[in-house]
């Protein structure tokens, strides 16, 4: 393209980008478009071509079989029984912790620090035969706690990594002042630190819903009466039934994506903000 | 301890909760691990001490422990620079202004919250080799090519779950760019637009270098994601077809649960955590990665 206007081969070379991502977003949204159509794939279409992408009618019979047949409701209540606990708890635990490691001094701070660091370098399922020896001992395997607590112990180091950079950016003159004014340290946590940490806070409770939600070794290893069990199993525990028909098990896998993608869209603009804890600050 | 000594120590008393979780499911188990490691035991009866016998059998006579480390360096290489390079390209694209920049973002993103479990169940129908999206596609319009064994031949098996896993995260990458792009001081990048400098020169000796502490995060974090996939293999081969797709997690869990031999896979698992601790370590001391852009 030879023009003497400087401005047009840089509004083609936009163009050309735009057509670029316009393109590789379609295809990028293939299997998450796949997902809903076969789950309203009519039930009496047999056979589905390309993997169901075309599907002869629109039906929501999947839907009604799954609410009918899977104890949807019930998987539902588990997942949301272990995600929220957890989150509050990882929330409440981090936060203390991440304020005496930003703020106090105390002995072998550092030393603390970076031992917690190192849980966030370790793969988890190298803790999967502990964990489940530990929950037998402690007879929590099969219960929402035997989950709680270990998504807790593991969310925890992450959270902190993200509140202690938040909390370090504060002035030192507001809590100088508010300790000689008689304020205890967990005052200054609880009055003046919290209250204006919320998107900090916010950032946490995505990453830990999101991880908590979606986590499946754990999960699989522990949690072994249907009672019990998180969504994320779910596809396990109905793939027999449901093998010979995609339109039903992609329903349930709509149904068990529905509520990160809420979450996520709720909160997705403190996301780029929050994996950078720099930019928290700012 | 004196009194004295406790109120100069407040901080420890915010530690606790911390620190009380980070001992029962985080230390305790290291310490675990490498104490089971050394028994034949099912997890059910007592075990039978072997000393370092495990460790001698996964590094002379185990196919499958060596297939789960050959797939872990594929997945590290494959995973990472791939994410890497794309999720910069889309980061470069979606910061420059275009229309709709953030619904790309999001588009792009999407897979990366998505549990791995339901990925792994559409990604089955897009390989599947009858009725299956890929395989279709080549029937009907005569790319050949596209009908492939995609998950049950072993030679490819694994190359099509690290490409489902790369779909998944360069979002991640993307998003990590935006963030490490925006944070860049303007002045810099309009100074070498004056004096005349090429996109390309500016990506090269300015953009690309300037977000160093961004690469570093990435590989990082990829480094631990790969050591810890689970989810999607189990899902699209259980590992298999032939073991051809273990990686160290499903290896793990197939000693312990379904073969019911906690003793060797809790040595798995101090291999796995030595290799992870190490590689972690290494980057952040000597390279300078950080688990987040900012700090």
């Amino acid at each position: 393209m030879k023009t003497k206007n400087p401005r047009s081969p840089r509004a083609l070379v936009r163009a050309l980008a735009f057509a670029f991502v316009s393109v590789l977003a379609l295809v990028w949204l293939v299997p998450i478009i796949m997902m809903l159509v076969v789950s309203f794939m009519p039930p009496d279409q047999r056979a589905p071509r390309f993997g169901g992408m075309l599907i002869s009618g629109v039906s929501l019979q999947n839907y009604v079989t799954v609410f009918a047949d899977a104890e949807i409701v019930r998987h539902f209540v588990n997942s949301m029984a272990i995600t929220v606990p957890s989150v509050i708890l990882v929330a409440a635990i981090s936060s203390l912790a991440a304020f005496a490691l930003a703020r106090l001094k105390f002995f072998a701070r550092d030393i603390w620090f970076y031992l917690l660091i190192m849980t966030l370098m370790l793969p988890i399922p190298t803790l999967v035969v502990p964990i489940f020896q530990i929950n037998k001992a402690l007879g929590l395997n099969d219960t929402y706690l035997g989950l709680i607590l270990p998504y807790t112990a593991l969310g925890v180091p992450f959270a902190i990594v993200i509140l202690r950079s938040f909390f370090a950016g504060f002035l030192k003159e507001i809590e100088e002042a508010a300790i000689l004014d008689g304020c205890t340290p967990f005052g200054v946590y609880w009055r003046i630190m919290m209250p204006v940490s919320w998107p900090a806070i916010a950032v946490v409770i995505i990453w830990q819903f999101m991880t908590s939600w979606n986590e499946f070794i754990l999960a699989l290893v522990t949690m072994n009466s249907n009672q019990v069990k998180p969504l994320t199993l779910v596809p396990l525990v109905y793939s027999g039934q449901f093998m010979m028909r995609p339109g039903p098990m992609f329903a349930i896998l709509t149904l068990i994506t529905l509520p990160v993608i809420v979450v996520y869209y709720l909160m997705q603009r403190f996301m780029v903000s929050g994996l950078t804890s720099g930019a928290v600050r700012g | 301890m004196s009194r004295r000594w406790l109120i100069d120590n407040q901080g420890l008393f915010f530690m606790v909760p911390a620190m009380i979780l980070f001992a029962v499911f985080v230390l305790y188990p290291i310490f675990y691990i490498f104490d089971a490691s050394m028994y034949d035991w099912d997890g059910v009866n007592d075990g039978i001490f072997v000393g370092l016998r495990n460790y001698v059998e996964m590094f002379t006579d185990d196919r499958s422990f060596a297939l789960a480390i050959r797939n872990s360096v594929y997945w590290t290489f494959l995973t990472i620079f791939p994410q890497m390079f794309l999720g910069f390209t889309l980061a470069g694209i979606l910061t420059s202004g275009i229309p709709f920049q953030n619904i790309f973002r999001i588009i792009f993103f999407m897979p990366a919250i998505i549990s791995p479990v339901v990925l792994g169940i559409i990604w089955q129908r897009i390989y599947a080799p009858f009725g299956g999206l890929l395989a279709d596609i080549g029937f009907e319009t005569g790319a050949r090519f596209l009908v492939q064994p995609y998950l049950s031949d072993p030679k490819i098996a694994i190359f099509s779950t690290i490409f489902v896993n790369v779909w998944q995260w360069t979002g991640f990458s993307m998003l990590m760019y935006v963030a490490g792009l925006q944070g860049l001081p303007e002045e810099a990048l309009s100074a070498a637009e004056v004096d005349g400098a090429s996109l390309r020169q500016r990506v090269q000796y300015i953009i690309f270098p300037m977000l160093r502490h961004v690469h570093l995060t990435l590989i990082l974090l990829g480094v631990i994601g790969t050591l810890q996939t689970f989810a999607l293999v189990y899902m699209l081969t259980k590992g298999g077809p032939n073991h051809a797709t273990e990686m160290l997690p499903t290896y793990i869990f197939l000693k312990a649960f379904p073969l019911q031999s906690m003793g060797y896979a809790s040595a798995v698992a101090v291999v796995l955590l030595v290799i992870a601790l190490s590689a972690s370590i290494f980057q952040v001391r000597v390279l300078g990665s950080r688990f987040t852009i900012g700090n």
